[in-house]
């Protein structure tokens, strides 16, 4: 299909073809150095003086003749392959490939994957042997930009937010063919039915996959928390500032105490915690408990421990000795 | 009595009697076999008949005694110091799940009896469960009267190996994380009214997922009532504070406090912060950078015993925050008024652990790394049973270590 017609020879005479460039007719055989390159708009090869001379000022429509592309410098490129067919085919699936790239775990079963692959293969190769390019290039971009929307919901709203002001601007300036414009375009000329936008008005993703396993959102990190979620928060009594107590009254004022760092609010806690640490504490529940264990019912006891103490993390606990 | 403890090795019964408190101060020595066996008893409930004839002539505590050693495999030896030795070992039902057995050696200061340390190791570490504190799973003897203590195993060195390993490199966002897990260790002890008492660099092990664990309760004691004097030996010197090298014999939580803003700081600076030969010098370091203490500074500092009036040196001011902005650049401004606060030398000034956790530095940018991002040293098997056999208070500096020791020894003898 890249070929002109007219070059259609005989074996040997495509090998010297090869080394012609088929707009100046310049031949390796006089330039050693020359190098031929390609655009995937057209795959129309020529030489790369060709290119500089055509397109350095600009997009240009191909060179080569009943091609009426217009082409830009920057996409040339060497070929890959020796086979611009294959060449095509490849830059088809890359850039499919790109679109669709779900994985066997995105799916619920491996038949909905299957289901999957056998659409890709089908728009692949709709796009390679050029049967409804249009409406799936369509639907290609609109799967696509569906799939930004789903990974970056801000883009998307980004989107939606120039959108409202880009009419005005769409109809004065034309832009670099972007996404956004493209989406501006087809707003304005949005009268025409889109075949493939569903009934209940939900909005087209172009695709639709059975079987597609929803995207969860990776869990807003929380704020740090340096007690880690620890709480000793008394639960059987208020700790008050102060406590008038007579024989503590010498040691609450002595320099030495109180030069050292010692802190009588340390000593009224710790003599509270004592005398309250026995509440909530049921031992004819315990008793229960352990039998419990004992007959190796053991996670169960620990829970029925654990609900018939304080029924929280009692982190205060008394002597061993 | 079939039961075997449950696949989590959590030193935890659901069975868990309230304990009595008993009256008097605690830190108390107690006969052996009566402490075994009432902490022994958590592990597995006590069988009905005390002692039957055909048991081998052991009594009750033996046997229970018997049936915890016989729960782990004891490997090979990690390390081996003056006060205890380290092996590896593992769960006999579980060969994965691995332990550290600290063998405390018989000492020949405490004929009658366990040493100090041991008692106080077992007393609060069987009390305090706290991921940032490392657990304690089961205490056992030898047929020699051996005690030996089952500890977590914790593989990946210790937060001074860390800073002193060049070929690791880390962030203030690391910092803020190892800090974080070390004052939640420091405030869970306060918060169950336990001084540690030796917070430094190496006691503070980091286990394998990156956790830090608070370790080496073997200088540890419970609050003081007001009134009863407390030692003031305590704490290895790099990490003491002043009120400390004065003599204080009442003091409280704000002692842990300096040492973990030493330990914070060494952290950040990667090297000692206040290094020093002698308490005198210590004494002097500090001065150098937090200024001559005085009566307005620190009310009632010159009744401390050993309080030393001012030297030759003369009156020293205290250094200001662009000091501490250039000597902690990785903290930040909060991070630096937060290393202030715990570096007061007034103790009654000094954040509590409580003022240290609700301080703005930890939820402020940048968020601490998640402990299985930070960077780690697998400082390995060797490391922990380094750390582990060492006593309370002792530095381990090198060489140079051992010849203060042998100094000391011959001042004692003169």
């Amino acid at each position: 299909m890249s070929k002109p017609a007219h070059r259609a020879g005989g074996a040997p005479k495509a090998a010297v073809d090869s080394d012609i460039c088929p707009v100046c007719k310049s031949s390796r055989y006089l330039n050693p150095n020359m190098k031929f390159l390609v655009n995937p708009e057209c795959y129309h090869k020529m030489c790369e003086s060709c290119v500089d001379r055509i397109f350095s000022h600009g997009p240009a429509p191909c060179p080569i003749a009943g091609c009426k592309r217009t082409l830009r410098k920057m996409r040339f490129r060497e070929q890959t392959f020796e086979d611009l067919k294959v060449e095509r085919e490849v830059d088809i699936r890359r850039r499919v490939a790109k679109v669709f790239n779900k994985r066997e775990e995105d799916f619920e079963t491996l038949k909905d994957y299957n289901d999957y692959l056998e659409t890709v293969e089908e728009v692949t190769w709709n796009l390679i042997l050029k049967i409804d390019v249009e409406a799936t290039e369509r639907r290609l971009r609109q799967f696509e930009e569906a799939q930004k929307a789903e990974l970056n919901p801000n883009v998307a709203r980004r989107e939606t937010q120039s959108d409202s002001s880009a009419p005005s601007d769409a109809s004065r300036v034309v832009l670099k063919k972007g996404a956004t414009q493209r989406k501006a375009l087809s707003a304005s000329s949005g009268n025409t039915p889109n075949p493939y936008s569903s009934q209940d008005g939900t909005e087209d993703t172009g695709f639709t996959f059975r079987g597609l396993k929803k995207r969860t959102a990776p869990e807003p990190q929380k704020p740090f928390d340096p007690y880690s979620g620890w709480s000793v928060e008394p639960q059987f009594y208020i700790l008050q500032d102060d406590y008038n107590v007579e024989w503590l009254t010498q040691s609450k004022n002595d320099i030495q105490h109180l030069a050292g760092g010692y802190n009588i609010k340390d000593f009224y806690s710790q003599a509270l915690c004592e005398a309250f640490s026995g509440f909530g504490v049921f031992i004819e529940d315990e008793i229960v408990a352990r039998d419990r264990q004992v007959s190796g019912d053991e996670t169960l006891a620990t829970q029925m421990a654990a609900t018939a103490g304080t029924g929280a993390k009692d982190v205060r606990m008394d002597d061993v000795f | 009595m079939a039961t075997k403890v449950s696949s989590s090795p959590a030193f935890s019964s659901p069975a868990l009697s309230p304990r009595p408190n008993p009256p008097g101060p605690s830190g108390r020595a107690v006969p052996k076999a009566k402490a075994l066996a009432i902490l022994n008893a958590t592990k597995s409930p006590a069988p009905s008949v005390a002692s039957t004839p055909g048991d081998g002539g052991m009594d009750l505590s033996e046997k229970m005694n018997d049936e915890v050693r016989r729960q782990f495999v004891i490997g090979g030896r990690l390390g081996e110091g003056t006060y205890a030795t380290v092996y590896a070992g593992h769960y006999r039902h579980d060969p994965t799940s691995l332990v550290a057995i600290k063998k405390i050696k018989v000492n020949a200061d405490f004929k009658d009896g366990i040493a100090m340390d041991a008692i106080r190791e077992i007393k609060f570490l069987s009390e305090l469960h706290h991921p940032n504190i490392i657990s304690l799973h089961a205490v056992f003897s030898t047929k020699d009267q051996n005690l030996s203590l089952v500890l977590e195993h914790l593989p990946a060195g210790d937060l001074e190996g860390l800073w002193k390993n060049g070929s690791i490199s880390y962030t203030s966002a690391d910092i803020k994380a190892w800090s974080n897990m070390l004052a939640q260790a420091v405030w869970f002890c306060h918060e169950n009214f336990v001084l540690h008492r030796d917070i430094k660099g190496n006691n503070v092990l980091i286990a394998a997922d990156g956790t830090l664990k608070l370790a080496d309760f073997g200088l540890a004691r419970s609050f003081a009532e007001p009134g009863r004097p407390m030692t003031h030996q305590v704490i290895t010197r790099f990490y003491r504070p002043l009120e400390l090298l004065y003599g204080a014999r009442h003091y409280g939580g704000c002692v842990d406090i300096w040492s973990m803003g030493i330990v914070i700081a060494e952290l950040v600076i990667r090297e000692f912060f206040l290094p020093s030969e002698t308490d005198i010098q210590q004494v002097h370091m500090i001065t150098e950078i937090f200024g001559t203490p005085t009566e307005e500074t620190w009310p009632g500092v010159s009744m401390l015993p050993n309080y030393l009036p001012i030297g030759p040196s003369g009156f020293k001011h205290p250094l200001g925050t662009s000091y501490f902005m250039q000597r902690f650049p990785l903290l930040g401004a909060d991070g630096v008024e937060l290393l202030r606060g715990m570096l007061t030398v007034d103790p009654a000034k000094r954040f509590t652990a409580n003022e240290v956790l609700r301080h703005s530095y930890w939820t402020n940018a940048p968020t601490p790394t998640k402990k299985e991002m930070l960077p780690k040293a697998g400082g390995g098997l060797k490391a922990m049973g380094e750390d582990l056999k060492r006593r309370g208070g002792e530095a381990d500096t090198g060489r140079v270590d051992k010849v203060a020791r042998k100094l000391d020894f011959a001042s004692m003898v003169q």
